[in-house]
């Protein structure tokens, strides 16, 4: 492995959570309305990538799964100073839930000789989070989830963790290659600089990969994915009561009674 | 096609296949081109005029850049306003454009406290013809974005999120801009200010003057959705038909110079009031209590009753008229619509949308030519100062410029005497009574008569504001 790192970064296009709206009369959600906006922690993923390759060195690729459309995600990544970036667009992709998603992602990542990945916590649009472990797992590389805060030892192919864990914290090294899960608002992402805003948006063109570029063409779709959403249902807020109680004792009374 | 063969194409697109097969690498791409003196123009702000300027030279084939503040053009302003569209239906295809309803319909009415209301309605059978009077309610956030990516098409470019900060100066001249962003200075030989009301960077680079006190009005404005057929029945509307109604006098905004409107959109009403920055120092309302005051009135809230408040703002508005314009041209730089001041707001009319595109349109044309000769000096960019005086527009400032100072003097008069008087003259002229009809008349001509300070003043009133209807 040579020093420099090769990072790659996953960023999601999602419907922006503040033009989604609920349709008052038939409680159904309208995305159609809503802008494609880059996921919220993913902000904080790319942050982090390229924190870890300005200490480093190497490079940041951003990586995304999607519709032509996509390369809007991709452009704001390169926009904050991702070096290069990879859409992963075909028809087959069609339906994938997050199994094929992330098989396809660890697949891609494989082929760009990925040394760390990372992807947010989650996606505002669907909050799994099962896609960065998903890529460690169909890799069968280390994985370092909610973390925090990292610190790179590229003498010892290393990448340590802060992870947040209840009640507290973790330290942990992972040797590489290793996937990355940062957990949202834990850095500052950095504001586009102007020429490298205009130049993503201009100039730069993402590279396409079809299905077949990374050979899951029948490892992906509808059809291999084992989850469904089998329906939706809007839950009516159950009214919670509220008291005002006077002193420690009678609360304890009052819990006492109600449970 | 088959598969092998889209496989066989996809290895022959590749430029230099690496030593194992596989899908094309990325070009590494770290090292950020610099765009100074890449764009022949930098339009800042992303509105009407600085889209019709954009859209306008990147058609006559220069490199154009906007930069807009907001996330969106329009900065997902839901607003409506009426848009009058003679220049823009010939730059576009405006048959594609995002409108709500062509103006059918235009009431204008007198308010007074006690809730007396006095309307004058017109509805010329020409309005429901194409076109329609160039006269369109559009929710502006949706229109701006439209005529913004109508620029983009013709080759310009869109950069959103990004505050221009200031100029740049070169030996003198404006050069390029500085930006909220890093690495924010962007150079170019010319800069077209489009940014609004709010010419924060005009005033700040010492090209325009901050706006006098009794040169700004201030609006508040909401955004109300209602079923369409509300809307229709409400106020009698078929298909694309709208109504722009407009309210006067001390029920409206009060003690102030201004007036109030209501605009139909599809299912959304926009209601709001327009009223001058010195009157609105004096007055203890605030904007919004003053807002809630018109919609209150006996004559305003049945017809804005109901729905769901889907947006509400405040906003500055110019109305100073021809002699609070800055200097449209500068050495590198020209001023275009309402940070140019060129918002006709005098009561009767409130219009900015025809002369930002118009302005935009022209400052492009001036700035493509003066590109083209290779100098970007105020003298070169003249011809848009030059066409700006031979217009409509500078011709309309004039026209009515007067008319603020003039409903300034006569403030009582206009906007309380006034409206009081016309209601008190038809109860009298309409009373029923046992009283011969021509009693009636008569009680009613004397108390108008009265209140315009006898025959004599009102002949001078007459007079004086005769201009507003010609
Ligand atoms: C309540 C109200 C009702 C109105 N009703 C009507 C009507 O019915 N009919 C009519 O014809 N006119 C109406 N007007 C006037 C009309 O809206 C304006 O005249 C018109 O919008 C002016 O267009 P513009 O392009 O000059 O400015 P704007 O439309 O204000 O556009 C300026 C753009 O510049 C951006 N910007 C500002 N500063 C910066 C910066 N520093 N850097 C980058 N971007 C920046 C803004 O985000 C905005 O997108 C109304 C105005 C108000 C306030």
């Amino acid at each position: 492995m040579s020093d420099d790192w090769t990072i790659v970064v996953c960023v999601k296009q999602v419907p922006d959570a503040a033009e989604v709206s609920i349709d008052p009369d038939t409680g159904t959600l309208n995305r159609a309305d809503a802008d494609a906006v880059m996921n919220a922690p993913d902000y904080n993923a790319v942050e982090a990538a390229l924190e870890v390759r300005d200490a480093v060195g190497g490079t940041v690729t951003a990586l995304t799964m999607g519709p032509a459309s996509a390369h809007e995600v991709l452009r704001a990544a390169v926009g904050m100073g991702a070096d290069d970036a990879v859409l992963l667009t075909d028809r087959a992709f069609g339906g994938s839930d997050t199994w094929p998603t992330s098989l396809a992602l660890a697949r891609a990542a494989e082929e760009l000789d990925a040394d760390v990945v990372f992807g947010g916590e989650e996606t505002t649009d669907s909050s799994t989070g099962q896609v960065p472990p998903g890529i460690a797992a169909h890799n069968d590389w280390a994985q370092l989830t909610y973390v925090e805060e990292l610190e790179p030892r590229p003498e010892e192919d290393q990448l340590v963790a802060k992870r947040d864990v209840e009640g507290g914290y973790e330290r942990v090294a992972a040797e590489l290659p290793v996937v990355v899960a940062m957990e949202f608002g834990e850095n500052e992402p950095r504001t586009a600089g102007l020429h490298r805003k205009i130049y993503a948006e201009t100039d730069f063109e993402p590279v396409e990969w079809s299905a077949a570029d990374i050979g899951v063409e029948d490892e992906v779709g509808l059809a291999v994915s084992p989850t469904q959403v089998g329906g939706m249902a809007t839950a009516e807020p159950v009214p919670r009561e509220q008291e005002l109680v006077d002193d420690v004792e009678n609360l304890a009374d009052r819990i006492a009674e109600v449970s | 096609m088959s598969t092998d063969a889209q496989s066989g194409e996809d290895a022959g697109v590749e430029p230099e296949p690496e030593e194992s097969e596989g899908p094309p690498m990325p070009q590494s791409t770290s090292e950020t081109p610099s765009y100074d003196g890449e764009f022949d123009a930098i339009v800042v702000g992303a509105g009407l005029a600085g889209s019709a300027a954009a859209l306008t030279m990147a058609e006559e084939g220069l490199d154009v850049i906007m930069l807009e503040r907001g996330n969106s053009p329009g900065t997902k302003n839901v607003f409506g306003g009426i848009m009058f569209t003679p220049r823009i239906r010939e730059l576009t295809d405006f048959e594609d454009a995002p409108k709500q309803r062509f103006v059918a319909q235009k009431t204008f009415s007198m308010l007074s406290e006690e809730g007396d209301a006095t309307e004058v309605s017109m509805q010329p059978a020409a309005w429901k013809e194409e076109p329609h009077n160039d006269s369109w309610m559009v929710l502006r956030g949706d229109f701006d974005e439209w005529f913004a990516e109508q620029a983009v098409d013709a080759g310009a470019t869109l950069i959103t999120e990004t505050t221009v900060t200031d100029l740049v100066r070169e030996k003198g001249a404006i050069a390029g801009v500085e930006t909220d962003r890093p690495d924010g200075r962007l150079h170019a030989p010319t800069v077209v200010l489009a940014e609004g009301a709010n010419s924060l960077v005009s005033e700040g680079a010492g090209l325009a003057e901050s706006q006098q006190r009794t040169d700004v009005a201030v609006s508040a404005k909401e955004v109300r959705k209602y079923d369409r057929e509300t809307i229709e029945d409400r106020f009698h509307l078929t298909d694309e038909e709208g109504a722009a109604m407009h309210y006067f006098g001390d029920g409206a905004v009060g003690d102030a110079v201004g007036g109030g409107f209501i605009y139909t959109n599809k299912r959304t009403l926009s209601i709001g009031v327009v009223y001058s920055i010195e009157d609105a120092v004096h007055d203890e309302r605030s904007p919004d209590e003053v807002l809630d005051d018109f919609k209150s009135h006996p004559a305003v809230a049945p017809l804005v009753t109901g729905g769901r408040m889907i947006e509400y703002s405040a906003h500055a508005i110019p109305e100073g008229g021809p002699d609070a314009m800055p200097d449209l041209v500068h050495d590198g730089a020209v001023i275009t619509g309402d940070a140019a001041g060129l918002v006709l707001n005098n009561g009767l009319h409130l219009e900015g949308t025809n002369m930002a595109v118009e302005s935009g349109y022209q400052a492009g044309k001036a700035v493509a030519d003066a590109v083209a000769s290779g100098r970007t000096d105020a003298a070169a960019l003249s011809a848009y100062e030059e066409a700006m005086n031979d217009s409509w527009v500078i011709d309309n400032l004039n026209h009515y410029g007067w008319f603020l100072d003039a409903a300034a003097e006569d403030k009582e008069f206009l906007f309380d005497d006034l409206p009081r008087a016309i209601a008190d003259a038809e109860t009298d002229y309409f009373r029923m009574n046992d009283e011969p009809k021509t009693r009636h008349t008569k009680s009613a001509r004397k108390r108008l008569v009265g209140a315009m300070g006898g025959y004599l003043g009102a002949a001078k009133k007459a007079w004086k504001y005769r201009k507003l209807f010609s």
